[in-house]
């Protein structure tokens, strides 16, 4: 390429290099601070240094940790099978809206008022109606439907904006060959869009595993991760959580960066099928 | 039964000294009299126990297997989460435990069983802070706020009212309890603090916090407006209309005048404002005292003159497991008289609370661990807590002494008002202020 | 040649998850709390009898006002903010950076932090604003102040910093996404005819990208408005907002005017989303 930049790329990169320290700056100190000795405390200074937070993580019973194991595996669960329940239901519904059709108007103000109402008052709601209708929560149906209530709006919101940049034409190119809808959409729309739907996943898998408000209630016996955390809080905290944040953003680190590279090598794959058809 | 050793001593690789070992082997074996059920079907029982992060830990919850043959299954949640639950959910919980700031919820709700005190096997062994109403020398203490006797009985078997008076039906039985002053840094406050006064003194404007909520935090103020000479009251823990609103008036004009630094939420927030210095007098709770300390930050749990707010807290058995299966509430019955049978309670007195069993804690604790914590002597070795951390040095006394030294003179106690309704809207108005 | 249903049945099938959902999960919560909002209440119960009183309070006296000013100040400079930081951090991302690569890894970059848990997040603002946090430490450091700055933690400072730092990603991603639709002829056009970048800036890319501002203000409008956890932990509790106001009456158990202080809400909000959205119509951008 070669081209000169212009003077506002340098400052520009410079702002963003502050914008990402300024993202950062709570995340150093989560870092920093679960490396501290035994006799660390929740803030600077640091006092001594070494792994002893992390062990502590993987030794059950230990101070600050509670039932971490147990309602880590909980909300993992839980948090795969919400990304994948909102990818199929929000996907749809974001294709649903490439049409005028009475009822369309429900669909997308309930999602903005699921949003925006407080999830303590919709996890109070949701348990209240339950107890009328004498079912007992469980995470499994109502757990799993208040978080839902949260991830859905979200993977709508992200479905127009992928369909707003979604070219009509080639869908129908594709009708113009004869294409069947299924056929129309496993091979032009599914592809075209796939990068959204992965995202809609990753927002339905982190924004149930952040989750606590809506499902606090509606779990069932049982602690998820934020609850549990929370109600650590309570009590003697330790660097114990700053060693779970160090850790689970190393899980999640390497969980996407996973999933992007596998997405690249199929693009790269099919591209090379692509090229190797006869013309 | 006859297993000596723990799972808890594999864990502990930083203590030093016999004092936990020899705690924990005898932990086990010694606790005699369990199980007292034998039924064929016992270990398919599940207890459920829903409790707050200082009753309810998976070390307590695995001896408790071990011990009664049936399975506990804790969790822990906030204290509104576990409120909603019970009111919710009841059939989901067996046993549960709350303190003075909830009592009063479960008036006339039908949520809570009505115990058998002859059912209860520490009944004569309990302080009498809550068989008699008193203290250890008979003096019947602080009516002020949420006091224990205030919930201690139930009228009848039908468990609608609360009872002032002794009866045959507790509520629940009591597990622990503590008496709270400010926490205080010595090195930045310069002089000794002796009243609740001094959370108000133009000394120290900027420099301190209070909890913010209305079940502990306004009594700390209360006791603070009243030592201060602003305020008079009748009962600093069930306020009426005329005094809220003159206690808030109050605490606005101190807030807009910049007195406090914070109001903390939860545990953490205020060892952090102590640790840090940011706040060298505040609400505080022994644990997040001792916490500071363990950091290598001097922090003393002052004795005040005016006294101490006390608090307590309660396990309860629901309602429903007196019209379902006997097994499960046989089950139910052993494991509460399990909790307050010596395990349960040296673990927690580790930690700085009081069993209300203490005869039954005294053999499970060493001679050095039980003198430092409830004697008030000088400790004669290191005070190790129950995850190897050590908290005091040899030769530490406790602040405040012995147990009725620091439980004897309690002024007001954790409380949740009459007035609560009208007092949370005007807590509003203080915080917007 | 495709079987069976009409297009505008194909919509309904594919909605009716979605809004099965929503209906059971969040409309028929919702029309609880609009009932309870007009019920008594005594010590963690409702009294179901019909009891005007929640609803009078708020609208006789002072304190919606003061909670909605204070809101609103929030909502104003937060807006402000990452709308600004996120446009510019977008800009440069795409048209600036010029490696797909490299484009993916900054993006990347900007989410990972929200991988930790917020309750653990929440927890490291101390360490970072205290008085012996390394903000402080930093700025005693390059000799800027000598006492450490107290106001950086405990305070409308550090609420409003915490929600610029979670909410710029949700300003800066549909603005991105927006702006990816520009096709690169017209930004060359623009150019062509002499355009300095500031002009195109403001010409010819900010009108381009109206829909994503659009949904990036919804994003920042909604989480400040619905967001109670924040405003309390990082103030200290000294700042009151409604959602604060409400979460302090959930806390204590008082179920009724929360519920009608969370419907007043409610109200607001729609009101305002619908009003934005009555300047750009984001489902016609779908159905050209």
């Amino acid at each position: 390429m070669g081209k000169r930049r212009p003077v506002s790329y340098y400052l520009l990169s410079l702002f963003f290099a502050a914008f990402l320290l300024f993202l950062y700056g709570p995340m150093i100190c989560v870092y920093l601070l679960s490396f501290q000795g035994p006799e660390g405390g929740m803030s600077f200074p640091m006092r001594g240094f070494s792994t002893v937070w992390f062990e502590t993580l993987f030794k059950p019973g230990g101070r600050g940790v509670g039932d971490i194991h147990n309602s880590f595996f909980r909300s993992m669960r839980m948090a795969a099978i919400v990304a994948v329940l909102t990818m199929l239901i929000g996907v749809a519904a974001g294709m649903s809206f490439r049409r005028r059709y009475p009822g369309a108007n429900f669909v997308f103000y309930s999602a903005i008022t699921s949003m925006v109402v407080p999830g303590i008052l919709v996890g109070f709601g949701i348990s209240l109606a339950l107890n009328v209708l004498g079912l007992r929560p469980d995470w499994w149906y109502s757990g799993i439907g208040a978080q839902l209530t949260w991830s859905l709006p979200f993977a709508l919101l992200i479905m127009f904006i992928i369909m707003g940049r979604f070219d009509r034409s080639y869908e129908e190119a594709a009708t113009d060959l004869g294409a069947t809808s299924r056929q129309r959409f496993q091979y032009v729309i599914l592809p075209l869009i796939l990068p959204g739907i992965i995202g809609i996943m990753m927002a339905g898998f982190t924004s149930s595993y952040e989750e606590a408000a809506r499902g606090a209630l509606n779990i069932g016996t049982g602690n998820t991760m934020p609850m549990e955390l929370t109600a650590l809080l309570g009590a003697a905290t330790t660097p114990v959580m700053f060693a779970i944040g160090t850790l689970t953003t190393l899980f999640m680190f390497v969980t996407v960066i996973g999933t992007l590279l596998i997405t690249m090598s199929l693009a790269r794959r099919r591209q090379l099928r692509l090229v190797a058809q006869p013309a | 039964m006859s297993e000596t050793e723990s799972k808890g001593i594999s864990r502990r690789s930083l203590l030093k000294g016999a004092a936990a070992t020899a705690g924990a082997a005898v932990g086990s074996g010694f606790v005699g009299g369990f199980p007292t059920i034998w039924a064929q079907n016992i270990k398919d029982v599940t207890i459920t126990h829903v409790g707050s992060i200082y009753t309810t830990n998976p070390t307590v919850a695995a001896q408790a297997a071990k011990d009664l043959g049936f399975k506990v299954e804790m969790q822990t949640l906030d204290q509104t989460t576990q409120i909603n639950r019970m009111l919710t959910q009841p059939t989901s919980i067996d046993v549960t435990d709350f303190g003075n700031t909830a009592m009063g919820y479960f008036k006339g709700k039908d949520l809570i069983m009505a115990i058998p005190v002859k059912e209860y096997k520490w009944w004569d062994k309990t302080v009498p802070l809550f068989t008699q109403g008193t203290y250890a020398d008979g003096k019947p203490y602080s009516m002020q706020g949420y006091a224990p006797i205030k919930s201690q009985f139930w009228t009848d078997a039908n468990a609608t009212d609360y009872s002032l008076t002794p009866t045959d039906y507790i509520v629940g039985i009591p597990v622990m309890y503590n008496a709270d002053t400010l926490g205080v840094r010595p090195d930045l406050v310069g002089r000794p603090i002796t009243s609740w006064k001094e959370l108000l003194s133009p000394d120290f404007t900027g420099k301190t916090a209070l909890q913010d909520g209305v079940n502990v935090g306004v009594p700390d103020a209360a006791m603070a407006l009243e030592a201060n000479g602003d305020l008079t009251y009748v009962d600093k823990g069930n306020m009426t209309r005329e005094e809220i609103d003159k206690t808030i008036d109050k605490l606005i004009e101190y807030k807009k005048a910049g007195q406090f630094r914070s109001f903390w939420t939860n545990f953490d927030q205020s060892v952090q404002l102590m640790a840090s210095g940011e706040v060298v007098l505040q609400s505080m709770f022994a644990p997040a005292v001792t916490e500071v300390r363990t950091r290598g930050i001097p922090c003393v749990f002052q004795a005040l003159d005016e006294g101490a707010r006390g608090w307590y807290i309660f396990q309860m058995a629901m309602k429903h497991l007196d019209s379902g299966d006997k097994l499960r509430r046989d089950c139910v019955m052993e494991y509460m008289n399990w909790s307050n049978s010596g395990f349960n309670g040296a673990y927690f007195s580790r930690q700085g609370f009081y069993s209300s069993v203490p005869d039954n804690v005294k053999p499970l604790m060493t001679d050095n661990e039980y003198g430092y914590w409830y004697e008030g002597k000088a400790a004669t070795a290191d005070i190790i807590d129950p995850f190897g951390k050590v908290m005091e040095k040899a030769g530490a006394v406790r602040d405040g002494g012995a147990l009725w030294d620091r439980m004897g003179k309690i002024a007001i106690w954790n409380t949740l008002m009459d007035e609560d309704r009208y007092l949370v809207r005007r807590w509003q108005d203080f915080i917007s202020a | 040649m495709a079987v069976g249903v009409s297009p505008r049945t194909a919509s309904w099938l594919q909605a009716t998850p979605f809004a099965l959902i929503m209906t059971a999960l969040v409309i028929v919560p919702l029309g609880i709390i609009v009932v309870v909002s007009f019920m008594d209440y005594g010590f963690a119960e409702i009294i179901p009898e019909f009891f005007i009183g929640n609803w009078t309070d708020i609208f006789k006296s002072t304190l919606t006002l003061d909670l909605y000013e204070t809101v609103l100040r929030h909502i104003v400079i937060v807006w402000a903010i990452t709308l600004v930081l996120g446009f510019t951090v977008a800009y440069y991302l795409l048209f600036h950076v010029r490696s797909n690569f490299w484009r993916a890894i900054f993006l990347t970059a900007c989410v990972v932090p929200f991988w930790t848990s917020g309750v653990v997040r929440s927890v490291s603002w101390v360490p970072l604003l205290g008085r012996e946090g390394l903000v402080n430490q930093a700025l005693m450091g390059m000799g800027f102040i000598q006492q450490p700055i107290s106001w950086l933690l405990y305070s409308e400072f550090s609420v409003l910093l915490v929600y610029v730092n979670m909410l710029t990603l949700a300003m800066l991603g549909p603005i991105a996404n927006s702006m990816a639709k520009i096709s690169p002829s017209v930004i060359q056009a623009a150019r062509d005819q002499g355009a300095t970048e500031w002009q195109t800036i403001v010409e010819v890319i900010i009108p381009l990208i109206k829909p994503g501002i659009v949904v990036g203000t919804i994003f920042v409008v909604t989480a400040v408005m619905g967001d109670g956890f924040i405003v309390k932990s990082m103030s200290g509790n000294q700042v009151n907002t409604p959602a604060g106001a409400i979460m302090n009456e959930i806390n204590a158990l008082q179920y009724p005017p929360a519920a009608a202080k969370s419907v007043l809400m409610l109200v607001i909000v729609l009101l305002f989303v619908g009003t934005l959205l009555r300047f750009v119509d984001i489902r016609k951008e779908l159905a050209r």
